[in-house]
């Protein structure tokens, strides 16, 4: 018997030990990211730009890698958003159950499983076709290369499409499906068309659902490196015409490169080629502060849904 | 007998001429409206479609020339070097990932024997062992978190916490000397790697083991406590067993994860292609390695040669087929899941 009470409790003591290990590390990572980060953190550093150099007081903020990170993500959400909606609205409403659509909800999920940095080097080898130049730029002042450079805002933007579509469609298709079958055929019932049903009654319940989708894809698109690393290339200032902040060249600005938060962190870490790590430090902090408020955003949400349902 | 009056459904609406064009023009739009997303889903299936073969035909050439020896044959480091070097007119096609597939091999091995024991115990917390409410929801937020920070600041922490660590504690001079000949011993290593793959992939494990044991009906844990079983005894004999195909499916998208992360990898890797050998005994784990992700990070700079290219693809091809098994596993293991709970 004695044996017994031991063995429960050796065991719930090991699980006890795993969880709070976890968490312990969670709370290392962050409180470490924290103290390193806040001391680099200053209006300075947020609103100059970065400079490729290896001396401390030239090598500037991180300014561009943010607007980088704010870019992409609109990019890429732009892209993808009404294209998965649509998707979800055919497969969760219209879509026949047999082997095409089961088909391609098997592609969508094993695209979903795929490396990020599988899409990272499609994306890099489709738009390095001379035909798509237009994406980026040509290379130039190489003797007899025919090809783009394959690497710009739009074509990063666009891989992070390809790579967060599967994972939005999922999400929306699970928000329409969970919206009770009462709404639909009561809205049939009064006599609305199915697209005016949908439209008017079934998006607007599943609306929450969708939100959410939206910003855990946004999440997925900021946190990301690998496409970044091979589709914007490892520059730190905006490649285009300067300066690239005005109207005029926002399209120069879009089809040349420049970096993102991670890509930043990445360059700066040791293992790139600046090797600032107070740098790296600083620009995660600011990721993770982004990270987490997306998360709180959620939160809020999940939590607004749940409070609607109980009503 | 009434008389029924068969009456016209426009007359008893009394629409004007005008609101049934409108009503004529509605359902119009309506059909554009649905042929409109059935074009936008057939495009979507399109690229899902274009991207799995463009990937195969790319790296055709490669399995094409070099067969199963892709899988089998060593030296990827040296042959893209060569490759990258070669003359003009004659390109070096011949390619071995088998380093990068050990590689990636005993990074997601190891990740897995740390993260499952962490993952499962964190799980059994959350769903049986937390006291109340708030410490249920405060360890499952903490969870969350764990699982949205991005990949690159685990790479980073990594190479500026862990891999310092080990070189400090676990490496001392006489092994570096001893192991010159070999590989140069700085801390970047399969056991870096493991550390930090391990923290990645516990939230994934932790959200969907439970998923499982919640999804375990009530009456098998009180037919448990019922027959005099402890709680920790039902939990392990009853809770656990039951739930155990959600587990299952947990860690296999775990492993998914793991195998497919290639920036944080490369950072604390070391980035060369070395085939670690069981003989150097705990050396072993000490072993600087390249997987296949990072591979892809790694030699993305020479894409411009073609046969890099089709290389890198070939390990992307490697991924794909690996990470598309994993997810059908998934899927039938979610399949089980749901006939179990249909029956009972």
């Amino acid at each position: 018997m004695n044996r017994k009470v031991i063995r429960d409790a050796a065991g719930q003591a090991l699980s006890w030990f795993a969880s709070s290990l976890t968490i312990a590390v969670c709370f290392g990572i962050i409180a470490y990211l924290f103290v390193k980060g806040s001391a680099q953190i200053n209006l300075d550093f947020i609103i100059t730009e970065p400079n490729p150099t290896v001396n401390q007081a030239m090598s500037g903020g991180i300014s561009t890698p943010i607007v980088g990170t704010f870019l992409l993500t609109v990019i890429g959400t732009i892209i993808a958003f009404p294209i998965a909606l649509a998707t979800s609205i055919y497969l969760a409403e219209y879509a026949k159950k047999n082997m095409v659509s089961s088909l391609f909800r098997t592609g969508i999920d094993v695209l979903a499983g795929v490396p990020t940095i599988v899409i990272a080097i499609f994306g890099l080898a489709v738009f390095s076709n001379p035909q798509l130049g237009v994406f980026s730029s040509m290379v130039e002042g190489v003797k007899g290369a025919n090809r783009a450079f394959g690497r710009s805002f739009l074509i990063c933007g666009i891989s992070m499409a390809v790579m967060i579509l599967p994972f939005v469609i999922k999400t929306c298709e699970e928000a329409i499906k969970a919206v009770p079958k009462a709404y639909m055929e009561g809205s049939l019932a009064m006599g609305a068309s199915k697209w005016h049903s949908i439209t008017r009654i079934v998006l607007p319940a599943a609306n929450s659902g969708i939100i959410t989708g939206v910003i855990l894809g946004m999440g997925r698109i900021i946190g990301d490196t690998a496409i970044v690393w091979l589709t914007l290339g490892g520059t730190l200032r905006m490649t285009g015409i300067q300066p690239w902040w005005s109207p005029i060249n926002w399209i120069s600005t879009l089809r040349n490169t420049g970096s993102t938060l991670t890509s930043f962190i990445f360059f700066a870490s040791p293992a790139g080629e600046g090797n600032q790590p107070e740098k790296a430090f600083g620009a995660s902090f600011v990721l993770i502060i982004i990270i987490i408020l997306l998360n709180f955003v959620t939160e809020l949400i999940a939590r607004s849904r749940k409070t609607v349902k109980e009503e | 007998m009434e008389q029924i009056e068969l009456v016209d459904n426009e007359k008893i609406l009394s629409l004007t001429r005008q609101e049934r064009f409108l009503v004529k023009i509605a359902a119009v739009r309506d059909k554009i409206c649905e042929f409109g997303i059935l074009v936008i889903t057939i495009i979507s299936a399109a690229v899902v479609l274009f991207i799995f073969g463009f990937i195969l035909s790319k790296s055709w050439q490669i399995f094409k020339i070099n067969g199963l020896g892709f899988v089998t044959g060593k030296g990827f480091d040296q042959q893209v070097l060569e490759a990258f070097n070669a003359p003009p007119g004659q390109p070096v096609w011949r390619f071995g990932a088998l380093g990068l597939l050990i590689g990636t091999l005993a990074t997601t091995i190891g990740a897995l024997v740390i993260a499952i024991p962490a993952g499962l115990g964190t799980a059994i917390v959350i769903s049986e062992l937390a006291p109340n409410y708030y410490v249920k929801s405060f360890i499952q937020t903490v969870i969350r978190l764990l699982a949205s920070i991005p990949s690159i600041i685990y790479g980073l922490v990594g190479l500026l916490v862990v891999v310092p660590f080990i070189s400090k504690t676990l490496i001392t001079n006489d092994m570096q000397i001893r192991y010159i000949p070999f590989f140069q011993l700085t801390g970047n290593s399969i056991l870096a790697g493991i550390i930090v793959l391990s923290i990645m992939i516990v939230p994934v494990i932790v959200a969907l083991s439970v998923d499982a044991i919640n999804a375990v009906p009530k009456k098998y844990k009180e037919a448990g406590l019922a027959l005099g079983l402890s709680h920790w005894r039902t939990i392990v004999k009853v809770i656990v067993p039951a739930a155990k195909s959600g587990i299952l499916a947990g860690i296999i998208l775990a492993a998914g994860r793991a195998v497919g992360e290639a920036i944080a990898l490369s950072m604390v890797t070391g980035g060369i292609g070395n085939i670690p050998n069981p003989a150097h005994g705990p050396v072993y784990f000490l072993t600087p390695v390249l997987t296949l992700a990072s591979a892809i990070v790694n030699k993305a700079e020479s894409m411009s040669t073609p046969s890099i290219e089709a290389a890198l693809f070939a390990c992307g091809v490697v991924l794909l087929i690996t990470c598309a098994l994993l997810s059908v596993f998934t899927k039938i293991v979610e399949a089980i899941v749901k006939r179990r709970e249909g029956i009972e």
